[in-house]
């Protein structure tokens, strides 16, 4: 009896054992899958996380217009399509990107002549650029302008990266400034700059701020006929930073076409010029100013305060407004700018 | 005697289409010519294989590999549809030409003088200053202001000019002429109000092909090929009412249906050309002319003619506009105008006091 006794025993202890050692494989093997299985999400994870951070990587800008392009590597190879964007690239130090620009882009180098040499390829006019120049020159990032926003639409649905440079302000020409800085690597150059230029603003805000004296400047764009700048312009910012009132800052358009009489009548105390590199002074002399009919009655004639600006950096949203703010504060406040030398 | 007239019929009907069939040869020519040119040189052999690729059975037995994907992206995506563009434009105003010289019974009638153009212009402008262009149910929303524009104006200058049944060169003119200067008035107007809108206006008034795209063909080109249908079935009746609306009726003719449907084609392909590139003079006029001028005025060819050749001279003339002050691009209008207004005034002293169709 005892022996079978001893046989139960055995078997139940061998059961038991069995089936423990059943249980604990079948208990670490489902650990084991468990542990496999959370392994592989791990993995997947990481491999998520890897492209996540490439994804972190991209450069993302946001243009004037909204648009969002987002850049995996910088731009080798830039086509601007308004000098004053060529003038920012220029200015942050990627000039070298540029492959192409239009064919009224004249500063900081002579870009005609760059093109006639075949060291610069021309995309056509500002208005209306050439789409099978731009594509042909292969480009990874296109800065466009308010004149060829038709065009940017065009180039972006063709899949092109296209930003948007459309500055309503000084303010606005500077966040533009550090957005093309931002996508083509120059950020540090694009700060340093942007932070000169802001010195240079405020040094003469500063400088106006105890001046009450608000000399009324008119300013023609085009002589025939009288054309001037309204609000919205970059000539009429300036002109009211620099410390002055422009004659027609209640004008109806940007641009607008005023009559001889308005001009005597609105007594201007400086009238001031465009100038244009190679392109005749279609308002003539000083003589000739001074000559038209019921003029002479001006204070700005009486006073032979006439004055000329170089048109280009008045009318580009591009590094050198500042210069033309400094001009303009030459001009109308002599008695306060008159110790400082310069341009 | 009938065995005669059937004899010269059949034979000036073979004359038509050795006629019309040298015409297509020679337009696919300027089609493919066209593709040639450009700022890009890309060799002929590699443009014959980038079209080809497209065709599904035949680009099996070609090696395709070697074909740059710039060169590719220009051809398809700006070169094809500017010359497609244009082979639709110029089809477009030359028929809508001969159809309004029928309806008018007069020689000088084209889309650019009486006012058609004009109209489709003012249609498009509102289009574009109301910012209208994609956003109703996605469908370029600017042929159909065009239409109504163009619709209109013609309606306004038919009825001014016409005296009796007859349309005289003088009111048709004069008509014709002070309507498109209000017209053009009211476009410059419109640029003072545009606002945020003058840049897409004035990008679109200064028209040309340069800049058309798949969307604007795909757009119109089933308009534009309703519309010559239309005036293509139509060219028995026309040949009738030229003969003078009393005749026609007697012939059996549904004179005034039949000028109603003339107007309303002729305004919808005119208008569907303008709104994808602008305004573009003389086609209208020049085309059918020279039509008659080669082959005579059998609208059952003159329709189908003046379609093809003016499909080929306005790819002639913007090919012309790329080459002539290369580097830069002149504006298509430009060539035109300078060939068909020298035209205008030849017809104009060559008819003075009378005129046939």
């Amino acid at each position: 009896m005892k022996k079978i006794k001893t046989i139960y025993i055995t078997t139940a202890i061998a059961i038991l054992s069995v089936a423990l050692a059943v249980g604990i494989y079948l208990h670490y093997e489902s650990r084991i899958a468990e542990l496999t299985s959370m392994v592989d999400t791990l993995k997947r994870e990481a491999d998520h996380l890897r492209s996540d951070l490439s994804r972190y990587r991209m450069i993302t800008l946001v243009d004037d217009h909204g648009y969002v392009v987002n850049l995996t590597s910088y731009p080798k190879r830039i086509v601007s399509l308004a000098p004053s964007n060529t003038e920012i690239l220029f200015a942050v130090g990627a000039g070298d990107m540029v492959v192409g620009v239009t064919d009224y882009d004249d500063y900081p180098y002579n870009f005609s002549a760059w093109i006639k040499a075949g060291n610069m390829t021309s995309v056509g006019g500002y208005w209306n650029p050439s789409l099978e120049r731009i594509v042909a020159l292969k480009p990874d990032l296109i800065l466009a302008s308010p004149a060829s926003v038709e065009v940017a639409d065009r180039l972006r649905r063709m899949g092109y990266n296209v930003l948007i440079l459309d500055p309503k302000s000084i303010e606005g020409v500077l966040k533009d400034i550090i957005l093309v800085g931002r996508a083509t690597g120059r950020d540090v150059e694009a700060g340093i700059l942007v932070r000169s230029m802001r010195e240079r603003i405020d040094s003469i805000v500063n400088r106006l701020s105890n001046v009450s004296y608000r000399p009324k400047v008119y300013f023609e764009v085009w002589s025939n006929p009288l054309m001037s700048a309204g609000p919205g312009t970059w000539i009429n910012e300036l002109i009211k930073l620099a410390g002055g009132r422009n004659i027609f800052e209640d004008a109806g358009s940007q641009w607008p076409i005023v009559s001889s009489e308005a001009i005597i009548q609105r007594n201007p105390d400086i009238i001031i010029f465009p100038s244009s590199h190679g392109i005749p002074r279609f308002w003539g002399s000083f003589e000739e100013v001074k000559k038209r009919p019921g003029w002479s009655s001006i204070n700005a004639i009486k006073n032979g305060r006439l004055y000329v600006i170089d048109s280009d950096i008045i009318s580009r949203p591009g590094p050198r407004l500042v210069d033309a703010l400094e001009t303009l504060a030459k001009i109308i406040h002599p008695e306060i700018f008159k110790s400082q030398g310069g341009s | 005697m009938e065995h005669r007239l059937e004899r010269i019929y059949r034979r000036r009907l073979r004359r038509y289409k050795a006629y019309l069939a040298s015409l297509t040869v020679t337009l696919l020519f300027l089609l493919l010519f066209s593709l040639n040119l450009g700022f890009s040189h890309i060799p002929p052999a590699d443009i014959m294989r980038i079209l080809v690729k497209r065709i599904p059975i035949i680009s099996g037995f070609l090696r395709l590999s070697d074909v740059p994907a710039v060169e590719e992206i220009i051809i398809i995506q700006i070169r094809l549809p500017r010359v497609l563009g244009g082979a639709l434009v110029g089809a477009a105003l030359a028929t809508a030409g001969a159809a309004y010289q029928s309806i008018f019974r007069n020689p000088m009638a084209d889309p650019y003088v009486i006012g058609a153009s004009a109209g489709a212009a003012v249609g498009a402008a509102s289009a574009i200053v109301l910012g209208v262009g994609y956003v109703i149910f996605g469908v370029n929303s600017i042929p159909i202001f065009a239409f109504l524009g163009s619709i209109v104006t013609v309606l306004i200058v038919y009825n001014i000019s016409r005296v009796g049944s007859r349309v005289p060169v003088t009111t048709l003119l004069l008509s014709g002429i002070s309507v498109s200067i209000f017209l053009s008035a009211i476009v410059t107007l419109m640029k003072v109000v545009a606002g945020d809108r003058l840049h897409a206006l004035i990008f679109w008034l200064m028209g040309g092909l340069s800049y058309i795209e798949w969307r604007d063909i795909i757009g119109v080109a089933p308009l534009i090929f309703a519309g010559i249908t239309v005036i293509y079935l139509l060219a028995r009746d026309m040949n009738i009412i030229v003969l003078g609306d009393e005749e026609a009726q007697h012939l059996g003719v549904e004179v005034e249906k039949v000028k109603m449907i003339l107007l309303i084609s002729g305004a919808l392909i005119t208008a569907s050309a303008v709104s994808i590139s602008g305004l573009i003079g003389f086609i209208g006029l020049i085309i059918p002319h020279l039509t008659r001028i080669i082959i005579g005025s059998d609208h059952r060819v003159l329709v189908p003619s003046s379609s093809i050749l003016g499909a080929s001279f306005l790819i002639l003339c913007d090919a012309v506009a790329r080459i002539i002050a290369s580097p830069a691009e002149l504006p298509v209008g430009v060539i035109t105008a300078l060939s068909g207004g020298p035209f205008f005034l030849y017809l104009l002293h060559k008819r003075r006091g009378r005129y046939a169709l």
